[in-house]
């Protein structure tokens, strides 16, 4: 127990702080890929001239490894755009990629899952496809969609340990850290794989209860 | 201008593909008037309603609403032109439109189904639309379910909810594509009260159903469509009590104990 105390309980602060890295480092990733991929999504299906280039990238973001992507936008980007000028904002930026690929699949196959009825209704009463598509139809693809996006949420949480290789001081990044101090891995790396373990679960469990309460409420939703 | 028709179909044409499903179809509708549209499976009715709000465009032919043709404008010079999407929404917006599957938004609350088209398409201010949205559920005797989501409703009461949405428009006419045939017979009859009433108020209603019982006491005027066509047409009496086409004949024999 001693070795918990002095490895685990006395480093609560450092863990604590990486552990808010890794919170903010998901939280704009997850906001930038909810984004990313809706506006991917609405390319696609309704842009025609930019459909092609939209799928390629919703393909690409998806068939490559995070760890390709995150060396990538860290270390190409910058030669090429100028811009990410910071390896936080590699971190969140190469994590957003990938799941806005994710997510815009799931986007499209929550707009195509509408009812063609859902739209006539709107039609019928005059909307034009902006309304339709603003008022009717992605209302309900959040709401079908809704575990789907928080489950994309605990992918990133889980992916977003490699940003600890581009020294983004998220929970793994100090972790580690402290392993290299003291060459004992055993109770700090325990800990930490029990924070993640902790927190994708709690995420999720807030998804089920989210979806079911969805599904009282609206009828609509999947489990 | 009395005797212009509330809506006139005029030669309507529909293809889909090599699949002809309306061939020449005419008519007038008078205001205040109901007409019912009776046929087989595939005869065309849905398509024809949906050619009438232009839910689809027909192929040929033309519907005009109080004289103006859905599908083009005509310049002075007498030269046509074919409707933008924006004309067409807001022709449409004076034919309310009540589908067999109600598709009413889930999302919203029946109140929130009933004023979002006069909020947001006609552009009234909230306390302007949820009067009118109070006074469409009040007319379809459902004021006390406002805040319950459709989940939450009976068929029957999902489907009152849709005619009052249709009814917040302030539509010229309405359009009925089987308004009853999802329903189980004891919901049925709450929703055919609504629509008895409507047509005692004067509203000019077209009526696909294969109620016919309520074609019989409530139209004005009975159109039998088959294979695209109507193959007959008249009033009630003579449609149904001495039907001249011989096909019309052998349909109605299949819903002898309902309407005779
Ligand atoms: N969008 C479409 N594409 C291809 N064929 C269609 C389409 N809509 C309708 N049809 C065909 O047109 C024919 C008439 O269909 P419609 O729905 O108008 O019939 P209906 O008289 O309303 O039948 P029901 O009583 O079953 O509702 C059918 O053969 C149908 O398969
Ligand atoms: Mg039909």
């Amino acid at each position: 127990m001693g070795n918990w105390e002095r490895l685990v309980w006395n480093q609560r602060e450092v863990l604590l702080e990486g552990f808010l890295v890794t919170l903010h480092v998901c939280a704009l990733a997850f906001a930038a890929a909810i984004l990313g991929g809706l506006a991917l999504c609405l390319l696609r299906m309704h842009v025609r001239p930019l459909r092609p280039l939209a799928t390629l990238l919703i393909e690409f973001f998806r068939a490559t490894p995070i760890f390709v992507q995150l060396m990538w936008v860290n270390y190409v980007w910058p030669e090429l755009f100028g811009w990410p000028n910071s390896f936080f904002t590699a971190g969140w930026v190469a994590l957003a990629l990938q799941s806005s690929g994710y997510l815009a699949e799931t986007f499209r196959a929550g707009i195509e899952a509408v009812p063609r009825g859902q739209r006539e209704a709107g039609e019928a009463v005059g909307m034009g496809p902006a309304l339709v598509m603003a008022r009717i139809v992605l209302p309900q693809v959040a709401l079908t969609t809704a575990p789907a996006i928080v489950n994309q949420f605990t992918v990133i949480v889980k992916s977003s340990t490699l940003v600890s290789v581009i020294t983004v001081q998220d929970l793994m990044f100090q972790s580690q850290k402290l392993v290299n101090v003291w060459y004992e891995p055993i109770e700090i790396l325990t800990a930490t794989a029990a924070i993640y373990i902790a927190f994708v679960f709690a995420v999720s469990a807030c998804g089920k209860r989210l979806s079911d309460a969805l599904r009282r409420r609206f009828g609509i939703g999947s489990g | 201008m009395d005797d212009m028709p509330a809506i006139r179909a005029s030669g309507i044409r529909k293809r889909f593909g090599e699949l002809e499903v309306l061939r020449g179809v005419s008519f007038d509708v008078r205001r205040g008037s109901v007409v019912s549209m009776i046929g087989a499976s595939g005869s065309g009715k849905s398509t024809l309603l949906r050619c009438i709000n232009r839910l689809e465009a027909p192929t040929e032919g033309e519907v005009y609403i109080d004289g103006v043709p859905m599908g083009f404008v005509e310049d002075r010079g007498g030269r046509r032109r074919a409707r933008s999407l924006a004309e067409i929404n807001r022709l449409r917006r004076d034919l309310g439109m009540v589908f067999q599957q109600f598709n009413l938004w889930p999302h919203m609350t029946a109140l929130g189904n009933v004023i979002e088209a006069p909020m947001r398409v006609r552009g009234l201010p909230r306390a302007e639309a949820v009067a009118l949205g109070e006074a469409a559920l009040e007319q379809v005797r459902l004021a006390e379910k406002r805040d319950a989501y459709p989940a939450h409703l009976s068929g029957g009461q999902q489907q009152r909810v849709a005619i009052a949405r249709a009814l917040a428009m302030q539509p010229k006419a309405m359009l009925f594509d089987e308004a009853t045939s999802s329903l189980d017979p004891e919901l049925t009859e709450e929703v055919l009260a609504v629509m008895r009433d409507l047509a005692q108020r004067g509203t000019t209603m077209i009526v696909v159903t294969h109620e016919m019982r309520f074609a019989r006491e409530v139209s004005d005027e009975v159109m039998f469509l088959h294979d695209g066509v109507i193959e007959e047409s008249g009033p009630p009496g003579q449609v149904f009590g001495a039907p001249r086409s011989e096909r019309c004949r052998q349909f109605l024999s299949k819903f002898i104990g309902q309407a005779r």
